[in-house]
Parts: structure tokens; sequence; C-alpha cells
């Protein structure tokens, strides 16, 4: 549709270094003690919104208000600015960033 | 006039003008119930649905591999804008919208809107931000199926809308800063006007930040007198793209035409009549660029 965004093209790619954002779904989601809708402090944090809030796939879809089944993803981890907010806001520390 | 105006409006209208992508003969033809019902059950997780047998989490990375983020790309691309038989519900395929000012909606909601009309929770900022606003305005048989699913429905406010206060819902949104955007769901049905924010919007990730093209820019582009503008940056913190620009040596405001998608959301902040819209073709070097 005559829209392209202009990459940079370079001979060698510089390689980026992954960000690797992990959640403990133990401590926030199916098996732990806070519900993640409750709690939403690192969607609230996170200038670029890189977590989204959904309902678990794994498990079967059946009620899709169950409270056991929602999770926080780091869904589009690329927008990462590793800034840490959301290390330092999570009130279990369920977050961990590396990279 | 972009490709979908070709395929799905009536001479020389724009496709979100054509009165039969409203219909509720077009629903019944497609048998959209059922899709409608299927995606909406479902829709907190559309987007870490895998595609491919690869998650769509951390898409970004996924996209940049060598070949098989092309192949991604394209197959992504390709289930937007779906017009097949065979499309699921389940993710999302042939969704995707446009970016409107707020004379489009207000012609869109006034005359062409199948009834009922109802105002549900945005679930963009709902899953981005855990905050639950009632800003998304459906029409047709979408509507009937939200009604159907109370995690959807305002618990403040009355559901269904007459064609006024719609209309009234529209505008303060508007003026609140959020940008119009009108849905296919799925192509050609018309059903949903969204009032979008930049970095919570599901599309605008994927368009800024990924390059889709599942939110088109507006028909229209927004126009600065420079003889008005008086330069007193009201405009510029109401711009969610970041279009809009202060020159401090010059005393005024510059428009970055690349970034603007024509929304027409800043011309609440002016008061001196310094910017105005102007349909993209008329404006050089932007006709096409959607």
């Amino acid at each position: 549709m005559g829209r392209k965004v202009q990459t940079q093209k370079l001979k060698k790619p510089i390689k980026e270094k992954r960000t690797r954002i992990r959640i403990d779904y133990s401590i926030c989601g199916e098996d732990g003690k806070i519900d993640p809708r409750d709690c939403c402090k690192c969607l609230k944090v996170c200038d670029p919104a890189v977590f989204m809030l959904h309902s678990a796939l794994d498990l079967k879809y059946k009620d899709p208000n169950d409270p056991q089944r929602w999770r926080i993803n780091p869904q589009w981890g690329s927008l990462c600015t590793r800034c840490l907010k959301c290390v330092e806001i999570c009130p279990e520390q369920a977050i961990t960033i590396k990279w | 006039m972009c490709k979908w105006c070709f395929s799905h409006g009536t001479n020389g209208e724009k496709w979100y003008m054509n009165a039969k992508n409203y219909s509720n003969q077009l629903a019944d033809e497609m048998n959209l119930k059922e899709y409608l019902t299927e995606q909406w059950q479902n829709y907190e997780q559309v987007y870490i649905r895998k595609v491919m047998g690869f998650s769509s989490k951390d898409l970004g990375y996924k996209l940049k591999m060598p070949i098989i983020g092309r192949v991604l790309r394209n197959k992504l691309d390709n289930m937007i804008h779906s017009e097949k038989k065979n499309r699921k519900g389940i993710r999302a395929d042939g969704h995707f919208g446009q970016v409107i000012p707020l004379e489009d909606g207000k012609i869109i909601l006034s005359e062409l809107a199948a009834e009922p009309i109802i105002c549900n929770y945005c679930m963009c900022r709902w899953q981005r931000r855990g905050e639950k606003e009632a800003v998304c305005i459906n029409f047709g048989a979408l509507s009937e199926v939200i009604e159907k699913l109370p995690r959807f429905i305002p618990k403040d406010r009355p559901v269904r809308l007459d064609r006024e206060a719609a209309i009234k819902q529209l505008e303060e949104n508007n003026k609140k800063g959020y940008i119009a955007s009108v849905w296919f769901q799925p192509v050609p049905y018309i059903n949903a006007i969204c009032s979008c924010e930049n970095p919570e919007c599901g599309a605008f990730t994927l368009r800024n930040s990924f390059d889709f093209d599942i939110m088109y820019k507006a028909e229209y582009i927004i126009n600065l007198n420079q003889d008005n503008c008086q330069g007193c940056r009201s405009c510029v913190s109401w711009c969610q793209m970041g279009a809009l620009k202060y020159i401090p040596s010059m005393k005024r405001v510059v428009v970055i035409t690349d970034k603007c998608v024509g929304c027409g959301v800043c011309r609440h902040a002016c008061k001196n009549d310094a910017l105005s819209l102007i349909p993209r073709e008329e404006f050089p070097g932007y006709d096409g660029k959607y």
C-alpha cells in the first residue's frame, strides 16, 4: 500500500541483545496468591505498555472470568526500554529482567 | 482512496461510507453470529495465540529472524486482511480499521450504523493498562453478541445508546484526545467505532512498532495555517502520534506529516483556527500513503 518504514540497512547488522522478561506464574498467576487483575501495577508503570493481561491459553477456555486463569505476559518484549520500573514496583518480586 | 475503498466502496466513496457494509442483510449472508461470538468469547487471547506454531509472545524478536521472520510477517499480513470463507473468529481474521475524523464518525453514527448501538469496555486499555473505560461504540450484529458477555458491559451507565447519545459519546471521547477509528470485523462488515490511544491500542502498536497494516491512516491530513499559528503549543500535547512539534526560534508549531494519521484531534486544542483537515490526495506527496 505504498507505505514502507525505512529501516537502516547496514552490512553487518548490529546484534541486539534480547531483553528477557520473566514473570513467575507461581507468584502472580494461576497458583499465586495475587490475582493479576487486582494489582496491575506493572501495566500502569510501563511507558511503552510492554505487558499484556490475558486469560491463560493452555487451560481449556470455558469460563474466561475464572480468577485462576489470568496472567500477565511480557507480550511486546522488544519494546522494553530496560528502565526496570516494573521490577521495582512489583509487590511480590515476580518479575525478573535479564539481557 | 485506499485499496479497500476500491473493493468495498461505492463509486468514488470511501469504504466506510458504503451503506451496504453496515446492513443486517450482509451480516446474515456472511453468517457472522458464529464468527463474532467465537471472537469475543476469547477476546483476551487474540494476541497470544499461536501463528505457524510460534507463540506471538515477543513478536518483535521473531519478526527479525532471518527467513522465518519474513514468512511470519507474510502469514500475519494475510491473516489481518483475510477475505476467505474459512476465517476463524478466534484469531480475529479480517479485522482491521482506519482512523476517521469526528465529522465522518458523526455521519456513520447518524445515518449508516445499524441498530442496536451499544457502548462497551475497551479491551485494549483493560489488557494493557488494567483500566476499564467504556469508550467503544459497537453496532449491528456485534452488539447483540456483546450484550450476552457480562465482562464487556459497563456497570455505571446504560448499555444501549440511541443515535444522538452515541454521537455525543464519540464527541466526548474525541475531545478527551482519543483517536476515532472505524473497524471491519470481518471484511467487509463494519460494526465498531473505537476511540484509541497510542501506546495502549493494539492496532497502533502493531502499526507503529511492527509495521503491519492493521490501522490505516485517515483519508485526511492536518494542514497548519502558519499565519494563524500563535505558538501557544497547546496542540502539541494533544497529538498522540508526536506529529506536532514546537520550534522555539520561529515561535510556531510545525507538522511532521509522515507521522500525522489525520485524526483531527488537535483541532480541539487550537483557539486560533490554525489547524484544519484537508483530504490526503490534495496534500502533495501524501496521496496513497496510508
